[in-house]
């Protein structure tokens, strides 16, 4: 029997060990309330993220993806928040040629302290994402259903 | 041309006589007046097979990957574009300089479309020049194609790129022909990892499409070597294309391929790179 279920948006959030992760738990501590659509991926670094992690995460189903970090200058690798900024703004780009709405692909500098912050984030996220529906590019379920 | 030709042939002659390399990496005549394939010359006396005409499409360069540790020099016939090619091989630690002798060649543009948006017709590095050099082309704008494309809609663009990949046969043609593609084992050969999928679908092949294109885009030459071996006649340059123009737009003015010591765009960084990060 087909179960008639509201569609939820799946959000995949890379969170930086050093500041996002720990303003995600900041958020926690504090009862903040937030979409549940959003999956938190704890990483060493931003720079840990591969940008074929993004694509994969596409393909393998999720409506946005996010990729947050320490704002620049507070990395705690010194550097590895640079390289992240310069990769993810060329692939913000390269989603976009490549028929991705740009905003189901995210990019955030929020440090320890900014639970509020990662908050309103992904409350925003999770409201653009809802609005623009399910993603179909690069979605291999959708492939072998075609 | 005729004048190039056989300076070459005669130049090949001598270095193998000499034995000042093992062998010689050009083109030759097959199938026909209008065709040319690589030749590589290892006797003197077949000096003499070798071609240089607007037929002589491929890339020398990427033949130096296929002999890492030559007992002696390498001689390679070098237009503009290979010797770009060179440089990245070089820069990205794969050849060594000494194995290499390059025999710069001044090319007016062969039987290739990407030769009208080429900005480098001279060899930017040789050990000798073959004939006068030639006068460069200005008078082009290199994104040409990709900003007329980035005029369409998203939902336009999305189609597009959907109806190409279909056609994709992941030969990997283009992967094996690029200068920049380098790794021992390409991350699209390796079925364990996850990285890539092997289903055919349009879906796997634009990944495919995608990640090749960033893999090398910040390190592409735009010798317009994947577009021109591709069996399925896909626009993969405009994919390359769009990273360099990105790259030129974020990061300041950048070309490959021109000098050996170069950094590619994302191995580094900037403290004032634009940030658009919220």
């Amino acid at each position: 029997m087909p179960v008639n279920k509201k569609w939820m948006p799946k959000i995949l959030a890379f969170c930086c060990n050093w500041c996002t992760y720990t303003g995600a738990d900041l958020a926690g501590l504090n009862r903040m309330k937030y979409p549940a659509d959003v999956r938190v991926l704890r990483v060493p670094c931003s720079s840990r993220v591969n940008p074929q992690f993004v694509l994969r995460a596409f393909q393998k189903g999720c409506d946005g993806v996010m990729v947050c970090g320490c704002h620049p200058g507070d990395c705690h690798y010194t550097s590895g928040n640079y390289y992240t900024r310069r990769r993810f703004m060329v692939l913000k780009e390269m989603l976009e040629f490549n028929g991705i709405e740009p905003e189901r692909f995210q990019t955030r500098w929020i440090s320890g302290s900014e639970a509020a912050k990662f908050r309103d984030t992904v409350a925003e996220v999770s409201e653009l994402v809802t609005k623009l529906g399910p993603n179909t590019v690069f979605n291999e379920r959708r492939a072998e259903n075609v | 041309m005729s004048d190039i030709q056989s300076a070459l042939r005669e130049r090949a002659r001598e270095l193998l006589e000499d034995g000042k390399v093992e062998y010689v990496i050009g083109w030759e005549s097959a199938r026909g007046e209008d065709k040319t394939r690589p030749a590589f010359i290892r006797k003197a006396e077949d000096a003499g097979r070798l071609v240089w005409n607007r037929f002589c499409v491929n890339s020398t360069a990427k033949y130096l990957l296929h002999d890492r540790w030559p007992k002696g020099k390498i001689a390679v016939c070098a237009r503009g574009c290979d010797t770009r090619a060179i440089n990245r091989m070089l820069s990205d630690g794969q050849i060594k300089r000494e194995n290499v002798y390059i025999l710069g060649i001044p090319c007016e543009g062969v039987e290739n479309k990407i030769c009208q948006r080429c900005a480098h017709r001279n060899p930017l590095v040789y050990d000798e020049l073959l004939g006068e050099s030639v006068e460069e082309k200005t008078d082009f704008d290199r994104f040409a194609n990709v900003r007329e494309m980035q005029e369409m809609t998203l939902e336009q663009r999305r189609k597009m790129w959907e109806d190409e990949f279909t056609k994709c046969i992941r030969c990997y043609a283009c992967r094996n022909v690029c200068p920049a593609c380098s790794c021992r084992e390409c991350y699209a050969d390796q079925y364990r990892t996850g990285w890539q999928g092997k289903q055919f679908n349009s879906v796997e092949n634009r990944v495919y499409g995608l990640t090749r294109a960033y893999h090398v885009g910040d390190r592409c030459i735009e010798c317009g070597e994947c577009e021109r071996v591709c069996p399925m006649d896909l626009p993969i340059m405009l994919q390359t294309g769009k990273m360099l123009m990105q790259c030129n737009e974020l990061f300041g003015d950048y070309e490959c391929g021109l000098s050996a010591d170069e950094i590619p765009a994302l191995g580094t960084y900037n403290l004032n790179d634009a940030d658009s990060f919220g």
